[in-house]
């Protein structure tokens, strides 16, 4: 049996703010006109740093899903931004204060080992489920390993990056050796160096963010001989929902099979979009036991992701 | 007979390739070229540049000069149009079809005239799909572009007046470049297209795996236009210039450009561009009308690019050049394969930074 997620928790800021509001402190490049037409509403925004809000959602899963600290065996911290990866002050040393040890001290995890993953873009805890089911495959006796991402970005920022509104959050995942849900099924990622540069390559990524996400869909289902039909759902990034319309015209997925409520309510979280939603669709009660489920998300760097899983 | 041809468009990417296999045919006494622009080198002793503009009665000759070379033409060639895609369909039709007007008006006052070929586009046929042979005009499927229509209604026009001159038309495809070396003398929507899947800047392209897309040589259009013209002239005839059965499909073109690509940039595999993803016209409209609300300048200008000529894609229509192989083939004219000189076109394209080669460079090939 494949590894599972087996638990997910979320945390969101407090403050939540419309587009207007974005506007109006000048947060957004676009008119918020035109992002509502995109199918946004509104974001978080966070006065706490990223490692608190990781904590909370790790501690909000271990108290929630009943399991020992010292249970876990691994734990891997995701974060798209560098900044996240630090608890730094003026002094030098202080870059080498990493959120991931300090969360592995408060939460008592005495026996995990511990690691972070950074230049994944928004892909950093798709790829932490990566390296997580494979540790379990490669240790027979590691059994559970907690992923955790959490992204804020900085102070003042734009709240659009690339016509897409932006939330702070963290979201932590259980992932267990013998899961009774949300079996991972396949996974696929790509990497294209090319586009390593953000800024000068903004066209090109956004160009080949189409062809490269459908050839990955499409290995992944074919793989797994997967009809794009049989999908109960897709759980989005949250990107812009024209860009999903496109995609999943490519990918020969009906809207109605994306789990799009949230692009409006929540923004994109950069690398927990896809969790969040899965969280939400299982609280919703839309979900039955077998339902095959796909996680898509694009990260900077550029990486693109996708993740198979049976519910 | 001794022959003098008139040719409007001479200067243009077909008319330019056309005036020395013009001025190579014996029975051609003098090529006379209307041209808008001034003090222009005599690129051979039979060709006469002569100044006027399709777009204004007369021609927009000299009277004196007017009635000095209209009794002589036994020969028009009308090449001059916009071929811009991306004009109001007011200001494609002032050139495309106005110049028409006028070239008929001046074509009567032509006594010796024996034939009036005009240069159309096999896209006439606009929104049609299916097999489109060379005696099909009339349609009401619409049109991807103002060129399209245009043209179309030009041959209408045309057609109305068929009665009183000897007119045949000619309709070329997507003209790509020389098959001999691949030279591109004039970049087109094509040749943007290709810099922009070169660039990673065009990511979805509408159509379907089988469409064709049809592509010519120049020098086969050139070569083929004036035989079509001056030696196998039928008047009421269409022919089409085309790439026919010998069309890439879509899928085959994309798979053979990036592999062209890459065989002729090597670091370019580094990149891992993927193929554009072919799509339904809806999803690239939807694309298109998202990269124009998002306002960047870079993308939109490829999207401008493609929007008003790769929907022709989502019409997939093979244009039938049966009856005018038939006539070429007579003649010794082969058809250049599209497998053949299409690498040949890449590179020259990749060599030359997308430029087309200089016109002054272009035209010493006219001298020779």
């Amino acid at each position: 049996m494949s590894p599972g997620i087996v638990a997910i928790e979320y945390v969101l800021p407090p403050g939540s703010f419309s587009l207007q509001e974005l506007a109006d402190a000048e947060l957004l490049a676009s008119s918020p006109g035109q992002l509502q037409d995109f199918g946004f509403d509104r974001c978080y925004i966070s006065s706490e740093p990223a490692d608190e809000l990781a904590l909370r959602a790790a501690a909000a899963l271990i108290k929630n899903a009943d399991v020992e600290p010292d249970s876990i065996d691994l734990l891997l911290y995701a974060s798209a931004l560098s900044k996240n990866h630090q608890l730094a002050t003026d002094d030098s040393l202080s870059g080498f204060n990493y959120p991931a040890a300090k969360i592995q001290y408060e939460l008592g995890l005495t026996r995990a080992n511990v690691a972070g993953i950074s230049q994944a873009g928004c892909t950093g805890l798709n790829y932490a489920i990566k390296f997580a089911s494979d540790f379990l495959q490669a240790n027979d006796n590691a059994n559970r390993i907690l992923c955790v991402s959490a992204d804020v970005l900085p102070k003042g920022s734009k709240r659009e990056i690339l016509y897409n509104v932006i939330s702070d959050g963290a979201c932590a995942l259980l992932i267990e050796r013998r899961p009774e849900r949300n079996r991972i099924i396949a996974q696929r990622s790509i990497t294209k160096g090319y586009y390593w540069d953000c800024i000068s390559r903004k066209n090109e990524i956004m160009a080949a963010y189409f062809p490269t996400a459908k050839n990955l869909f499409q290995e992944l289902l074919r793989a797994t001989e997967c009809d794009p039909k049989d999908l109960r759902m897709v759980l989005p990034h949250n990107v812009s929902l024209r860009s999903w319309e496109i995609l999943l015209d490519l990918i020969g997925v009906r809207k109605d099979q994306l789990f799009s409520e949230n692009i409006s309510k929540k923004g994109h979280v950069i690398g927990a979009d896809n969790w969040i939603n899965l969280k939400d669709a299982m609280t919703s009660g839309v979900l039955k036991p077998g339902d095959k489920l796909l996680a898509f998300n694009f990260g900077f760097g550029a990486n693109w992701t996708a993740v198979l899983i049976e519910h | 007979m001794r022959q003098t041809v008139l040719i409007t468009g001479g200067t243009g990417m077909v008319g330019r390739e056309l005036l020395p296999k013009l001025c190579s045919d014996e029975a051609v006494e003098k090529v006379i070229v209307l041209t808008r622009r001034t003090a222009q080198s005599l690129p051979n002793r039979k060709i006469q540049l002569v100044h006027g503009d399709v777009c204004k009665p007369d021609l927009g000759l000299h009277e004196t000069c007017r009635q000095s070379i209209a009794p002589h033409i036994t020969t028009i060639i009308h090449g001059a149009s916009e071929t811009s895609f991306h004009l109001e369909l007011s200001e494609a039709r002032a050139i495309n079809v106005g110049g028409v007007k006028n070239v008929l008006r001046f074509a009567t006052d032509c006594p010796r005239l024996k034939a009036f070929c005009h240069l159309s586009t096999v896209y006439v046929a606009g929104k049609r799909t299916g097999v489109i042979r060379e005696n099909d005009l009339r349609h009401d499927c619409g049109f991807v572009n103002s060129y399209e229509q245009s043209k179309y209604e030009a041959e209408e026009l045309l057609s109305s007046q068929a009665h009183r001159l000897p007119i045949a038309i000619v309709r070329l495809s997507t003209v790509l470049g020389r098959s001999t070396d691949g030279t591109v003398t004039k970049t087109g929507a094509i040749h943007s297209a290709l810099r922009f899947l070169f660039h990673s800047l065009a990511p979805l392209v509408p159509g379907t795996d089988e469409s064709p897309l049809d592509l010519i040589a120049l020098d086969y259009a050139a070569e083929s236009v004036a035989l079509l013209a001056l030696q196998q002239f039928v008047p009421g005839a269409t022919w089409h210039i085309c790439g026919g059965s010998d069309a890439f499909s879509l899928a085959e073109f994309l798979e053979q450009t990036l592999e062209l690509f890459y065989q002729n940039r090597p670091a370019w595999r580094k990149r891992s561009i993927e193929k554009p993803a072919i799509v339904n016209l809806k999803t690239f409209e939807l694309f298109v009308k998202s990269i124009e609300d998002l306002g960047d300048s870079v993308l939109k200008n490829s999207v401008f690019v493609l929007k008003s000529s790769a929907p022709q894609l989502a019409y997939p229509k093979l244009i039938s050049d049966v009856e005018t192989q038939r006539t070429l083939s007579c003649c010794g004219v082969a058809r250049p394969r599209i497998r053949d000189f299409y690498p040949k076109v890449i590179r020259f394209l990749l060599e030359n930074n997308w430029e087309a080669m200089p016109q002054a460079q272009a035209s010493l090939s006219i001298r020779q």
